[in-house]
Parts: structure tokens; sequence; C-alpha cells
């Protein structure tokens, strides 16, 4: 069974405007899976008809087999979302949108409290439980929006551009949780435009375009499929953009 | 408690907390607002008015009052709440978990529910320590109030959601339920108003839910209690429906 499987996935706004066209995508059950593409590609199309944020047009979803569209609720459960947003509840102190988040998803009061306890020592977060969120820095709110996203123990982990705007030890300190979650046993699925976090973190990689899948595999297949040396090169062929290779600038460099 | 339980109550906690961190301007606020009309249309203009319709003016324009504060800040509350979780794209947290339309519906219709129901009572117990208001008819009194506050919560809900700017929130209150409030009868009673003005006012859905709330208080008739029941609690439940329709379809909340 897969952790995320998508097929024939249409997504068209009231403007007419299709930000997904027939996508069908498969992610493996424990895969750290990398979806990459420009700006306004669809990825977050993707990722917001996954978790109930867009309604499709039409095609399918099914989370762990369940339907995530129609008879969305073991869907839901299984799903935890780190948008690339910072949209916190400004209302609520750092422990409240923990405690709150497991409410939502239904877990009891004990286990929240729990849950939250466990979850503020693994992010640094246990001093500022009682501040509120508006208050935080930037990146303890990252920090926040990834602990709240994994409050409920999700089996899928969907994380849309999660190191976008931070700094470099916010990064790694991320990428570092991202690998231990994976190895712990749960899916991930990361967009991101850093294409070296892609490179080292995910088993996987899909480049989306325009709307379409256009093309799936390892960073080695990815490369082998365009005919270059580098994750890097190959994006830049997906975008038309080869003149912007680090080899070519070189080359006229020197 | 089984998970749908503890989801509906962890969505109303949440509208419950936003207004009690911020008390002062969601329940302080609109208290010292009601007193103030009480102090100024009762104390000061009612010793000249004395007496309407054979009833204290002070005590006449209390049940009034307490219905308007419930209404308006059951509107207000649900309103401002769903705009800024919008704005913050905070209720995405909500929407992708597994909670069903008609849940985050009800929570967000009981916040504001709650919240002018905090208001009214307060301000009936005020009242009840410097006036004489007696509760005669009780048994329209509390379903009155209790579906004028739902009402209000899902008109506050419906703008909140189609709203797209605090302008939206503020016209609503300010151009719309304001006036029809005021010229609802809280301050004076109907008959007294000369054609077409009293006729007028007979179209104006408040005049009767301030009926209903003044016949529970003051056992006084302005209207046809049974039918202004009856309508109000129609026009509540296809409001309700209406709101949950918008839910299902995501209107304005998923893209």
């Amino acid at each position: 069974m897969h952790a995320l499987d998508i097929e024939g996935l249409t997504k068209r706004y009231p403007t007419g405007v299709e930000a997904l066209h027939e996508v069908s995508l498969e992610i493996p059950d424990g895969a750290l899976f990398g979806l990459l593409g420009p700006n306004g590609a669809g990825k977050s199309t993707l990722i917001h008809c996954s978790t109930g944020l867009a309604t499709p047009t039409s095609g399918e979803i099914r989370i762990f087999g369940h339907d995530a569209i129609d008879d969305y609720s073991d869907a839901r459960l299984a799903v935890g979302l780190a948008p690339q947003e910072l949209n916190l509840d400004f209302f609520l102190t750092v422990e409240e949108s923990l405690d709150f988040h497991g409410g939502y998803f239904g877990m009891p009061r004990r286990e929240r409290r729990e849950r939250t306890k466990e979850l503020l020592e693994i992010f640094s977060l246990s001093e500022k439980k009682d501040d509120r969120t508006r208050t935080l820095s930037g990146g303890m709110k990252r920090r926040l929006i990834l602990a709240r996203a994994l409050m409920h123990r999700p089996r899928l982990l969907i994380l849309d551009e999660p190191t976008a705007g931070v700094d470099v030890e916010l990064r790694l300190e991320l990428w570092h949780y991202v690998q231990q979650v994976n190895q712990e046993g749960t899916t991930i699925l990361l967009t991101t435009h850093y294409l070296e976090e892609a490179e080292q973190l995910c088993d996987r990689i899909a480049f989306i375009n325009e709307g379409e899948i256009v093309a799936e595999g390892s960073s080695g297949e990815l490369s082998a499929k365009y005919g270059v040396s580098s994750l890097e090169d190959a994006y830049l062929e997906l975008v038309g953009r080869k003149e912007l290779s680090r080899a070519k600038v070189a080359e006229i460099a020197s | 408690m089984t998970a749908a339980q503890i989801r509906l109550v962890t969505l109303i906690r949440r509208e419950v907390s936003r207004f009690m961190k911020i008390k002062r301007q969601t329940v302080g606020a609109p208290l010292l607002e009601t007193f103030l009309y009480i102090s100024v249309f009762g104390a000061a203009l009612g010793s000249r008015i004395n007496e309407l319709n054979g009833i204290d003016y002070v005590i006449f324009v209390i049940p009034g009052l307490i219905m308007m504060a419930w209404a308006i800040n059951a509107f207000s509350n649900n309103s401002s709440s769903i705009l800024q979780q919008k704005f913050q794209r905070a209720i995405d947290d909500q929407l992708s978990s597994p909670a069903s339309p008609a849940e985050l519906l009800l929570a967000f219709s009981l916040g504001g529910f709650l919240r002018g129901m905090t208001v009214a009572v307060l301000t009936f117990i005020a009242a009840s320590l410097l006036t004489d208001l007696p509760v005669k008819e009780p048994l329209v009194l509390i379903p009155g109030l209790f579906l004028t506050g739902f009402f209000f919560a899902q008109l506050g809900v419906l703008v909140g959601v189609r709203a797209e700017q605090f302008d939206d929130v503020s016209f609503a209150q300010t151009f719309v339920l304001q006036p029809l409030i005021f010229l609802g009868g809280v301050f004076y009673s109907a008959d007294l108003l000369p054609d077409p003005f009293e006729t007028l006012t007979q179209f104006n859905p408040i005049y009767y839910m301030i009926g209903l709330v003044r016949y529970g208080f003051l056992g006084y008739q302005e209207t046809n209690i049974a039918l202004s029941l009856l309508f109000l609690a129609l026009v509540t439940g296809a409001l309700f429906l209406f709101n949950l329709r918008l839910f299902r379809r995501g209107y304005k909340l998923r893209v």
C-alpha cells in the first residue's frame, strides 16, 4: 500500500486557470520523497488537495488506502501538514497550539499533555510554552509548525518548503529532525527550492512543471534522464534555463 | 469521550479562549456600553418619560438591551474570529483536520453564541441589582433569547466567511445590523410611531425578536408570540442549513 496515491488529479480554479492537469503520483510507505518545481508549478496545490485545503476538480487521492476527498476522516488522521506560511494562531500560546491541534485530531487530554511535553522538549520550546505564538522568532515559529504537524503522530508528513527563509543553523537542525522522523517510519513528502536539500534528504524525487509531473526517479536517475551531471542541471533543463548551469557559468568566466 | 466529541469541544474551546483572552474588549466593553444605555435612557431620559404602556421606562428598555447585547456580540465575535483566522491562514489547522463541515460550523457558531450569552447574563445580573426587573414568561424568554443568539451567531459566521477585508464586517455591523436593531424598537414601543413608520417596523425581523424577549421579561405583548417563535425558529434553521451548505462546499474557506 502506498502512503500517497494520486490518480488523474486535476485542479481548475474558478478563474479557469488549471493548476494541476491529470497528475498521477505514488509515494511508497516509508519514503522521503521530494517534489521539485518552479514557483506556480502546482506543488502547493497538490499538497492542498491532499490535505483538504483545496477541492480537486477531478481525480482520486488515497492516503494509506483511505479516500482523501469525500470520506476523508481516516486519510486526514494519517497526514500532518507543515505549510509554507507561518500560519500560527496568534491568540494561542505555544503549548495551546499543540494541545488544540491534538484536540482537532481527537486525541484525549492525557495523551495530548504527554505528547505536547515531548514535542516541546524535542524542539527546544519548553521555556516558551506559555508565550503567545506571535512573540516567537521566525525560527521558533518554524519549529513550532513542524512540532504541530507531528503532534497527532501522522504516518505521512507533508513539508511545504520548510526551510524557506531560515538561517543555515536552523536549516541543518530541521534536516536532522526530518531524517530522524523518517527513520522512525514516517513517510515524508517534501517540497523545496533548495536542490541540495532534496539531493541530500530524498530517496526519490519528482519534477512538477505547469501542473504536470514531468519526471520522477532518484537524483542520479533524473540527472541521467536529462543527460547532465547533477540534479541542479537536470532542474535547469526542466525549466529551460540551462545557460544558468554552474559549469556553463564557470566556462564563460574562465 | 469519542474522538468526534473531543474535536468539537476543542474547536469550541478555541473560540471561547479567543474571546476570553481579550475579555476587556469582548466582554467588558459591551457590558459598559449596555450599562451606559441603561444609565442614559433609563435614569436620565427615563425620569422624564416615566412610564411606557404602564411600565417604567427603564424596565421597558432593559429586555431590548439584553437582546441587543446577545445579538451584536454573537455576530461580531463570529465574523471577526473567522475573518482573522482566514487572514492568518490559521484556520487551515482546523480545515485540514478530520472535523466535518457541521462540526466546524457548530463550533464557530457557538463561540459567538457563548460570548453573547456571557454579556447578556452579566447585563441581566447588573440590571436585576439596579432595578426591579421581572421574568414573567421564562418559557418564552429562554427559547426567544437562545434562538435570537443563535440566529445572530449564524449571521456572523456568514459575514465572516464571505468577508475579504475587515471593512466588510464593519459595514454589515454598522450599516445593516445596528440600524435594524435600533429601529426594531429597543428604546420605544412601535405603536407610538406614526404611520408609515409603525407599518415599516413590522417588516423588520428584529422587531419580533424584541417582542419575544420583552414579553418573556415583562409579559407585555406587542407581537403574536407563537408566530414570532415559529418564524424565528424557521429562519434560524434555514440560515444554519445555508451556512452548512457553504461549509460543505468550502466556500471562501477552501480554494
